[in-house]
């Protein structure tokens, strides 16, 4: 019973409610919603955020934030397609895009470590930083001259099944992140950090090593997301995922991860992921714009947090009562 | 070193206490050399800098931005943030725009009092969700950022308001001069002094510090949390609001997506400022410096030929410089605390 209780009053099982609640109003709304291409493209759309928010995950977990992703994104964006105008094969263009964002994770995790900085200030900085260098880069140009198996990275799906590819990478990532945070112990070493920095550096936690690998991971990762936005785009950009630090923290932050660091799961920030990307199909099937979305994404933020507040508080004054009526 | 081991350990022991010492230690003092090198420079490579228009331009440009930084170092002293600064000056430009247009002849002061009381309102949305349902601030006005943005897109529908649409007297608002500098200046200056001197010698602003410092010990000390984090908030709102009707009156058109990344470069004024994002300390001045700093190097990127394209660089160039140069100080302030500590003992 106990462990029931305790089961749900977990965030990830109301978040569960929530997300039945999406689809069950998604396809009330609109009977093309639960179409197997629909439900495709609406996963394929979701997963630039959706593999950002991985490392995100890691990245807040431990206390710190990394506001410069989107930037990222677009640099090694700009990467990619400077390597692919210079005449390199796609595939040397892509280690070449990796290996820039691993080098921009880097200069943010050093930052940070030896400045003994706050993440928010410095990504703040390297947001505008990294954004500049592509646009002194690759000015307004868009390039798209990119072979037919790069494309069908983005919306190509695998064989005839309505999967896309771009969810079969996302999901080899989420197992390995997923396998990292909760079942080994490096792990449980980032909950430590976001917990208590100072205890888990007198357990003998190199925290400053650790950290300067959550960021070069959130660089990588935001590599990983550039091939899959410029693919799904048939085009790279150096304004190529301006602002998309936000969605992705929604996501993290709505997924019931602690803003603060110490706590949160990789499985409820991918319900929380499903959650958003239906809501936004469902209101795109109704017609709603983009711009517009944004005011019920933050809504789904806000009241989730709202109420799951006040259930907690609810069945706090609940236990409360029960106990002083017990005792007496 | 040992110099600065005396001056950096001087006002903990009391025992330099000259006004003019302590001013030029003062954190404000330095951003204000800074920003008078940088200035320089320009001037060495465009002496045009310092004409008198292009002075104006560059104050212009500083003051919507100042006027927010103030009510965002507010916030951030008080251990919080607010990320929805942007999507509230949109929406007060664009309610009291459109309200213009409907009633051209109307009185401006009602433009105003419109403009406040939708930056007010949005504010006390914020002030809701952080000092009553304790959600934490970063995430509650990302949130709002959100719905805020969202609500004046759809409010807007696409339109555009321009300048032959509203009044001649709106406009004029951003051209009247006292003393030969626009009144907006003016306006800017009296409000980073109003909030400059609440924040160092009223209750209320030594308050937010101790909150922003330890906020537990400012409970326990009796500080009522959530008044301040509201007042902070809804301060915030209302500085947007003002700034969201002048945003009309200086730019002539208004549409939803104006202000795009005002938040950033808010926070950013405010950290190059010397404010610390842990709250608890800097100042409203160092805040309202920064900003000024920004249009600077904005300007002399212009000025200078510069592709435009290098501007975001510079900027993130000079947040990072500026944080880490602060970070080198702190670290070298804490090593001549220790060692006069550790002096201290012997004798």
């Amino acid at each position: 019973m106990t462990r029931l209780t305790a089961l749900l009053a977990r965030w990830e099982t109301f978040l569960l409610l929530v997300l039945a609640a999406a689809v069950i109003t998604g396809a009330e709304s609109s009977h093309y919603f639960l179409t197997s291409s629909n439900l495709s493209i609406a996963i394929a759309g979701a997963m630039p955020i959706s593999i950002v928010a991985l490392p995100m995950t890691l990245v807040i977990i431990t206390g710190e934030i990394d506001i410069s992703v989107g930037s990222m994104i677009g640099l090694c964006a700009t990467i990619i397609a400077l390597s692919i105008e210079a005449g390199c094969s796609a595939p040397l263009a892509m280690a070449a895009g990796i290996a820039v964002g691993a080098l921009a994770g880097l200069v943010n995790g050093a930052i940070v470590v030896f400045g003994a900085l706050p993440s928010l200030v410095v990504t703040i900085g390297t947001l505008a930083l990294y954004r500049g260098v592509a646009q002194i880069l690759l000015k307004e140009r868009g390039v798209s001259d990119f072979p037919d198996w790069y494309q069908a990275i983005g919306f190509g799906t695998v064989g005839s099944t309505p999967i896309p590819w771009s969810a079969v990478i996302f999901l080899l990532f989420f197992a390995g992140f997923a396998v990292y945070l909760h079942r080994t112990r490096y792990g449980r070493v980032l909950y430590a950090i976001g917990n208590n920095r100072t205890a888990a550096r007198f357990s003998g936690v190199n925290v400053g090593c650790v950290l300067i690998g959550v960021f070069v991971a959130s660089g990588i990762m935001c590599s990983v997301a550039a091939i899959v936005l410029t693919a799904y785009l048939a085009s790279a950009r150096s304004d190529t995922a301006i602002g998309l630090e936000l969605p992705v923290i929604t996501a993290v932050v709505l997924g019931g991860v602690n803003i603060f660091g110490g706590s949160g799961t990789l499985g409820g920030v991918l319900i929380a992921l499903m959650v958003l990307a239906f809501v936004q199909n469902s209101l795109g099937l109704a017609g709603v714009t983009p711009e517009e979305q944004q005011i019920v994404t933050g809504a789904v933020l806000i009241l989730t947090l709202v109420v799951f507040g006040g259930a907690t508080k609810l069945r706090r004054t609940w236990r409360g009562l029960m106990q002083s009526w017990a005792s007496e | 070193m040992s110099k600065s081991a005396d001056t950096i350990s001087a006002p903990a022991s009391g025992m330099r206490s000259g006004t003019i010492g302590r001013l030029l230690h003062a954190r404000e003092f330095r951003l204000a050399i800074a920003l008078f090198v940088i200035g320089l420079l320009v001037t060495l490579r465009e002496p045009r800098f310092l004409q008198a228009s292009n002075l104006e331009q560059v104050a212009l440009s500083a003051t919507l931005v100042c006027i927010v930084a103030v009510g965002e170092a507010l916030v951030i002293i008080a251990r919080q943030v607010d990320l929805s600064v942007g999507a509230i000056v949109a929406m007060s430009a664009f309610v009291s725009a459109s309200w213009l247009e409907a009633n051209p002849n109307g009185p401006l002061v009602l433009v105003f009092l419109i403009g406040c009381g939708v930056g007010l309102a949005m504010g006390a949305g914020n002030a809701l969700l952080v000092a009553l349902f304790r959600i934490p601030a970063i995430v509650a006005t990302l949130g709002t950022l959100a719905i805020y943005r969202g609500g004046v897109i759809v409010y807007a529908g696409g339109r555009q308001i321009s300048a032959t649409q509203l009044p001649d007297s709106y406009g004029h608002i951003a051209e009247i001069a006292f003393l030969g500098v626009p009144i907006l200046v003016w306006l800017a200056i009296a409000l980073t002094l109003v909030f400059g001197l609440i924040a160092r010698f009223t209750q209320v602003g030594r308050n937010l510090y101790a909150l922003g410092s330890n906020p537990e010990g400012a409970r326990f000390a009796g500080i009522g949390e959530g008044r301040h984090i509201a007042f902070v908030f809804l301060n915030s709102g209302l500085l947007c609001g003002l700034v969201g009707v002048l945003w009309g009156a200086r730019f002539g058109t208004v549409d939803a997506v104006i202000a795009p990344d005002l938040n950033l470069q808010a926070i950013s004024a405010a950290v190059v400022g010397g404010v610390s994002i842990f709250g608890g300390s800097g100042s409203v001045y160092g805040a309202a410096i920064g900003a000024v700093i920004f249009a600077v190097l904005q300007n002399g990127v212009q000025l200078l030929g510069i592709n435009q394209f290098w501007l975001q660089a510079v900027v993130g160039a000079a947040i990072l410089v500026t944080v880490l140069f602060y970070s080198l100080f702190a670290r070298r302030a804490e090593e001549a605390e220790r060692m006069s500590r550790h002096q201290a003992k012997r004798r």
